[in-house]
């Protein structure tokens, strides 16, 4: 227990962060901090793929803790998210029991003990023994319905569940919470009023020149510094999904696995699939000046789409 | 966890005061949770103490900006770079619309135009383009306003009847008869409600406008209680009220009172805009399908109606377009406002002739 990684030391986070590949800024760590103090849920928002659902995974490696991930759909329902009762098991015991008369008068207590009980995401994370608290990530919060994001708000506000036939469960330690939204629409506000709120950006090309050596140490510098340039200019395009991180370092790999040294227009065109996803956006890259786009310079042709 | 002197606390407080000028709501709550981050940031770094004020004031990337700017302005007196502001005043803050509201709901009490109220009655007679082999009008529009009321959910609901048998429902209840399935529990769909928001461009582009669209608009907000109506063309009039009442000439007689704005110009973005700030930030935004009738004409920025539209597709569930060229033999996407909507737009439908509004309603039907 002595060595504890307490989040209150802001550079102590950064570096704990680095040492598992994750390049935090000071925002981040700063909000870390806040929400292990204030026992704060954290709203991260941001375009898909600049790492939002990372930070949590980190955050757990960090914490050596575990993970407790809620993906969020639409028509998710505090049967999935919270907890349920196993039938099967239920039905099962009520049968062994018709066979013995002791085993029967004592069935109405025995029937919904905890044994019986389903842990969902969101009562593991509160149930969870410790010896620190569990990262709870709610990822795509937008994806699920608004009467979901209701409920979700009493389970934040005071890390407590009660299931009507045991009791209330009150969470001894309560989770760090990490929510994520692609912002495909808005939130609730009372939900956002609750929580830390962060909207998570592209990386600058300093930045994540740092993410793709962290993450692929073996890879040239002067390749890594090649490929970060390129992923500015190609952010640039109004393509209709731009590359994030995670294309980033999967092009990465692609590149390393394949011996390439420079980036060249072929190269490029060749290994599209790997950054772009969409049939429309890889005939916007053959349509695009490659060799100046790969020089440097902002494509010409294109309006960026505002986004805002 | 040492707090903060108070120096520092009557400065923070003076520059909430500020935002909350700016337009950034800093409610009671949220403000003492920002004290209390400040205390637990610790140090005194001017980094720190911003990023601890802002997670726990801002809810969006705009006011995330603001308040950055607000920040900037008010710590060192950083000239005022409207660029931002203006932008993000208007789009996120629901305090600053006062003004706003007040230009785009201005009763220009005055020249109705060459559009009076009895050319509206008029044009209304004439439902010729209307194909007579086809059913009704009347019956075609009820129908319409059942389907687009309702949609099945995915959730389901316990139900007496109908649907599934629910076997862990019917488990769970029939625990306490020792799992003699003694009653069943069926499941059904749940539906969800949709509401309306129609948004009729009646400016002079819209001469086009037909009897077949005006009637549309009015049976499907009479039988769509809570959906709204709005027409626009300089201005913006919510004529939800008037349509209330029953008979179609008299809400005619009614609007052609109310709106005075009748072949202006137009300013598609500008409604749009009024759209993003007001009705689809009233609660149930997601249920909301915006239709759109227009024929994308823009005296406006173009570049203002794809941002708007944007905007407003992240906010509801679908949104259709009614152009009323469409469907003319020579019809093209010229319009630069029409072109920078299409992206954002789910259905896009014609009405020009009988042809095209029979496509109209199979499209309005599958929304």
């Amino acid at each position: 227990m002595s060595d504890l990684p307490a989040l209150d030391e802001i550079s102590t986070i950064q570096q704990r962060y680095a040492d598992l590949g994750y390049v935090a800024d000071r925002a981040l760590a700063l909000t870390l901090k806040l929400a292990g103090a204030l026992h704060k849920p954290i709203l991260l928002e941001g375009e898909a793929g600049v790492g939002k659902t990372e930070v949590a995974k980190v955050l757990a490696g960090v914490l050596d803790t575990p993970l407790i991930r809620l993906q969020c759909y639409e028509g998710l329902d505090a049967n999935h998210a919270l907890y349920e009762w196993n039938y099967a098991r239920q039905i099962l015991h009520i049968r062994m029991a018709e066979h013995d008369a002791a085993a029967r008068a004592q069935l109405e207590s025995t029937i919904f003990d905890e044994r019986f009980l389903l842990n969902r995401p969101l009562l593991a994370a509160i149930r969870h023994p410790g010896p620190r608290p569990a990262v709870l990530l709610i990822d795509e919060i937008d994806r699920a319905d608004e009467e979901f994001e209701a409920f979700l708000l009493e389970v934040l506000s005071d890390y407590q569940v009660t299931v009507p036939e045991i009791g209330t469960f009150r969470a001894a330690l309560p989770p760090y919470v990490i929510l994520t939204s692609n912002r495909t629409r808005e939130l609730n506000d009372a939900l956002k009023r609750r929580c830390l709120y962060l909207w998570v950006d592209y990386p600058s090309a300093e930045k994540e020149r740092e993410i793709i050596l962290r993450r692929l140490p073996m890879l040239d510098a002067t390749l890594a510094a090649q490929i970060a340039t390129t992923m500015q200019t190609l952010r640039q395009i109004d393509f209709y999904k731009r590359p994030g991180i995670a294309e980033t370092l999967d092009w990465s790999r692609a590149l390393l696995g394949l011996g390439v040294e420079e980036i060249t227009p072929d190269v490029l065109l060749d290994t599209a699939g790997v950054l772009l996803k969409h049939r429309d956006d890889v005939a916007r890259l053959r349509a695009a000046e490659l060799g100046r786009l790969l020089a440097g310079e902002a494509p010409a042709s294109t309006t960026s789409r505002q986004v805002s | 966890m040492n707090s903060p002197g108070t120096a520092l606390v009557e400065r923070t407080l003076e520059f909430f005061g500020r935002l909350r000028e700016a337009g950034l709501p800093v409610p009671p709550a949220r403000s003492i949770d920002a004290l209390k981050a400040v205390a637990v940031a610790g140090s005194l770094d001017e980094d720190d103490y911003r990023l601890a004020l802002r997670v726990n004031l801002v809810a969006t990337r705009e006011q995330e900006r603001l308040f950055e700017q607000v920040f900037a302005e008010y710590f060192h007196g950083a000239p005022d770079t409207r660029r931002y502001r203006r932008g993000i005043r208007g789009e996120t803050m629901q305090g600053n619309l006062g003004h706003h509201e007040k230009e785009l709901d201005q009763e220009v009490t005055a020249d109705p135009g060459q559009f009076t109220p009895q050319d509206v009655g008029r044009r209304l007679d004439l439902a010729e383009r209307w194909d007579p082999a086809a059913p009704p009008l009347e019956a075609v529009i009820r129908e319409l306003a059942r389907r687009l009321a309702t949609r099945p959910s995915r959730r389901t609901k316990a139900a007496r009847r109908g649907g599934r048998i629910d076997l862990r429902r019917s488990v769970r209840r029939n625990t306490r008869h020792g799992l003699e399935l003694v009653d069943l529990t069926r499941s059904a769909r749940r539906t969800r409600r949709t509401r309306l928001v129609m948004l009729c461009d009646v400016s002079g582009s819209m001469d086009s406008f037909n009897p077949f669209l005006l009637r549309l608009m009015l049976g499907l907000q009479q039988l769509m209680k809570n959906s709204r109506t709005l027409v626009f063309s300089t201005h913006v009039t919510d004529i939800t009220a008037a349509l209330r009442t029953r008979s179609v000439a008299e809400t005619l007689r009614e609007v052609g009172l109310q709106v005075s704005h009748w072949s202006g110009g137009t300013n598609i973005g500008g409604a749009l805009a009024r759209l993003n700030r007001g009705l689809v930030r009233e609660g149930s935004a997601s249920s909301t399908v915006v239709i759109v009738i227009s024929d994308g004409y823009d005296n406006g920025q173009a570049e203002q109606v794809g941002r708007e539209m944007a905007q407003l597709q992240r906010h509801v569930r679908k949104i259709v377009w009614i152009n009323p060229m469409y469907g003319a033999t020579t019809f093209q996407v010229r319009a630069a406002g029409m072109k920078a909507a299409l992206p954002y737009v789910d259905h896009f439908l014609p009405a020009f002739d009988a042809k095209s509004l029979q496509l109209l309603v199979r499209g309005l039907e599958q929304v």
